[in-house]
């Protein structure tokens, strides 16, 4: 609790530093995407353009945003496993089968309205215009799931 | 549904929006209720709880809000949650789901949010959120909500940025506000120039100079936060918690019969309402562990534990315990303590399902704890195995930072310090969690890591148990050359 300086809503919460915040990162696609669960190993090949169909036949299309930003290095250690700069030259190498958009905003609206597109956003950026993938059977903030931690 | 102002009420005889300024409206959020006297106190209930911090009078004034229109879906939702009865909370929640088909869909949205986040659905949680936030980003209580919520998820960056972003820079309330979740992250810089702003804004009002007070605390200036603390009873003298704050600055500075002296002359010139008055009757007890006097503290907790219980507030009751059972020096007293917080836990009354759920999180991760303590690796493993299903099941981030805070411990036990850091970092704002994270670091040859992790740890000043149990002794061992050499090396530059 906060004491009511501000007014007292539930718990307390304590002063950190400017400590890096666990992150977690969703797996988003389309709501007419009837997948719902993925295997790691076939984000990774996704992510990588390794896979380029949905099983229904659709094509893969991925969007993310700049894979050398701070908030996406999650996805550069677990999934491209590549460094900021080798990330970017793959991006660049791969232009039909990955986007970058410059917000997690831009991102939902591309998932929203491009069937068999694949996003990776933040957490607490979710809409309700988007599926939310499970990874390995999980979703984020289950213990385990691959694209949570600092 | 008819939409119109405050200012030109047109009574149609059905469930009337009421909105608050015809020039803003399209971008507030409507407040569904028949009366327009239940929007005027709602509106007032903004003015007395979010922007002066009198949480006990806007109760009230929702309460008689809720007598004019018992169907202010809204109103019960905000009644629910700066309720200080336990009681009320919970049946108030429960009338904001049961009135939501009378409110328009932001508000079912913002309804549905909390119930989600009180069962745990994390993801419809925020998706219920940012659906909110979408349509009225510059609503000032879908800021405040917004930006409060996700402080709490420690979306500190993002919270902030809300508020930035809402065009509502001139909101006495949302300043406070976002004051305190910039110090969260010390950039008291920033919080500092919200509070100066605050301060100009209510001049006549306490809470700018409590809030101020409160903020300087976290920063470590104690002399200067008592000034502002004064302050603000000099404005009002019955603004109860600039007494308190007083009293927790004290103990904080490790004066403790100070402490004391100040919280006894709070209790004993105001009537606090039953939340808060448990607050600081554990702060007090507190006072006792800082000075190592177990057999004081005990009786300090165990009068609150038996008063909790008295009133049928379980999941109080049952964290009262658990806080007892943290600083034992014995620990065969320690599971004593998590045993009765389990059997006050199981009577649940008067709590939301959600907060049992993290409070059994917090015993579990308890019981690790101390297992590990003596030593007992396979009942250490048995608890985390339980926390970790608990976990799986709930989708709910406290939960969730009680798992990673639990398996650090047992993985750092065992010495596996790479392991334990990615559980630890997921928990970094619990004391304990930060002082094993330090060495942790340190044990990897991470002395960077190891010393920023020491630095929040030495700078941490809030007044909680897990405070008082760790970072006194983390700042002496600091200074004394025969502490440990991991955690003195960890911080050299203190």
């Amino acid at each position: 609790m906060q004491n009511g300086r501000t007014i007292a809503l539930a718990m307390w919460m304590i002063a950190v530093s400017s400590l890096v915040h666990a992150k977690q990162l969703a797996i988003v696609t389309d709501t007419a995407n009837t997948t719902t669960n993925v295997s790691a190993v076939d984000l990774i090949k996704i992510i990588n353009v390794k896979i380029h169909n949905w099983p229904d036949g659709k094509p893969v299309t991925v969007i993310m945003r700049d894979p050398g930003a701070s908030d996406m290095q999650l996805v550069l250690h677990r999934i491209l496993n590549m460094t900021s700069e080798q990330a970017r030259a793959f991006v660049q190498a791969h232009k039909s089968g990955i986007m970058v958009a410059d917000s997690d905003d831009a991102v939902l609206r591309f998932v929203s309205s491009n069937p068999g597109a694949i996003g990776i956003v933040d957490l607490y950026s979710l809409t309700k215009n988007v599926n939310v993938l499970k990874i390995d059977g999980k979703l984020p903030v289950e213990h385990g799931y691959l694209l949570s931690g600092n | 549904m008819a939409m119109i102002s405050k200012v030109g009420l047109v009574l149609i005889g059905v469930v009337l929006s009421f909105r608050s300024a015809s020039a803003q409206t399209a971008t507030l959020l409507p407040l569904t209720t028949k009366s327009a006297k239940a929007h005027r106190l709602l509106e007032q209930a903004w003015d007395l709880g979010i922007d002066q911090v009198e949480q006990e009078k806007a109760i009230r004034v929702l309460r008689k809000a809720l007598k004019a229109d018992p169907n202010f879906a809204m109103a019960h939702e905000i009644l629910a949650q700066i309720s200080l009865e336990p009681s009320e909370q919970v049946s108030e929640r429960q009338k904001a789901t049961a009135t939501k088909r009378n409110a328009s869909l932001a508000e079912q949205a913002i309804i549905d949010w909390f119930q989600n986040a009180a069962d745990h659905n994390l993801i419809p949680a925020i998706t219920n959120m940012n659906d909110a936030l979408r349509q009225y980003p510059h609503d000032r209580w879908v800021v405040y909500l917004s930006s409060n919520w996700l402080a709490k998820q420690t979306q500190y960056d993002r919270a902030a940025a809300i508020y930035e972003h809402s065009g509502m820079t001139d909101s006495p309330g949302l300043m406070n506000n976002t004051a305190y979740t910039y110090a969260s992250i010390r950039q008291f810089d920033k919080a500092f120039i919200l509070m100066d702003k605050y301060v100009a804004a209510l001049p006549k009002d306490a809470n700018p100079q409590d809030s101020y007070a409160e903020i300087l605390r976290m920063d470590g200036r104690f002399e200067k936060a008592i000034e502002h603390y004064k302050a603000a009873l000099t404005i009002n003298p019955g603004f109860y918690s600039s007494q308190f704050g007083i009293a927790d600055t004290y103990s904080l500075m490790g004066d403790q019969v100070r402490a004391r002296q100040e919280y006894d002359l709070g209790f004993r010139k105001f009537s606090l309402p039953e939340l808060h008055r448990i607050q600081w009757r554990t702060r007090e007890a507190i006072t006792y562990v800082r000075d190592g006097n177990i057999t004081a503290a005990d009786a300090a907790f165990q009068a609150i534990a038996d008063h909790a219980h008295t009133k049928k507030m379980s999941q109080v009751e049952a964290d009262t315990y658990r806080q007892m059972a943290m600083y034992q020096p014995h620990s065969h007293q320690a599971l004593l303590f998590l045993a009765k917080a389990e059997a006050a836990l199981h009577e649940g009354s008067n709590a939301m399902p959600g907060l049992i759920q993290q409070e059994l999180a917090q015993i579990l991760r308890a019981r690790v704890e101390l297992a590990l303590r003596i030593a007992d690796e396979q009942t250490a493993e048995a608890n985390l195995a339980e926390l970790a299903a608990l976990s799986d099941n709930s989708n709910d981030k406290l939960i969730e930072t009680a798992y990673h805070g639990a398996a650090g411990a047992l993985l750092f036990s065992g010495q596996d310090y790479k392991d334990a850091v990615l559980h630890l970092e997921e928990d970094i704002h619990n004391p304990l969690s930060l002082k094993l994270l330090v060495i942790a670091y340190r044990q990897m040859g991470d002395i960077s890591e190891s010393k920023q992790v020491g630095d929040t740890l030495a700078d941490l000043n809030d007044p909680t148990l897990e405070q008082a149990i760790v970072v006194p002794a983390f700042r002496k061992c600091i200074q004394n050359a025969a502490c440990d050499s991991i955690i003195k090396t960890a911080s050299l530059q203190h």
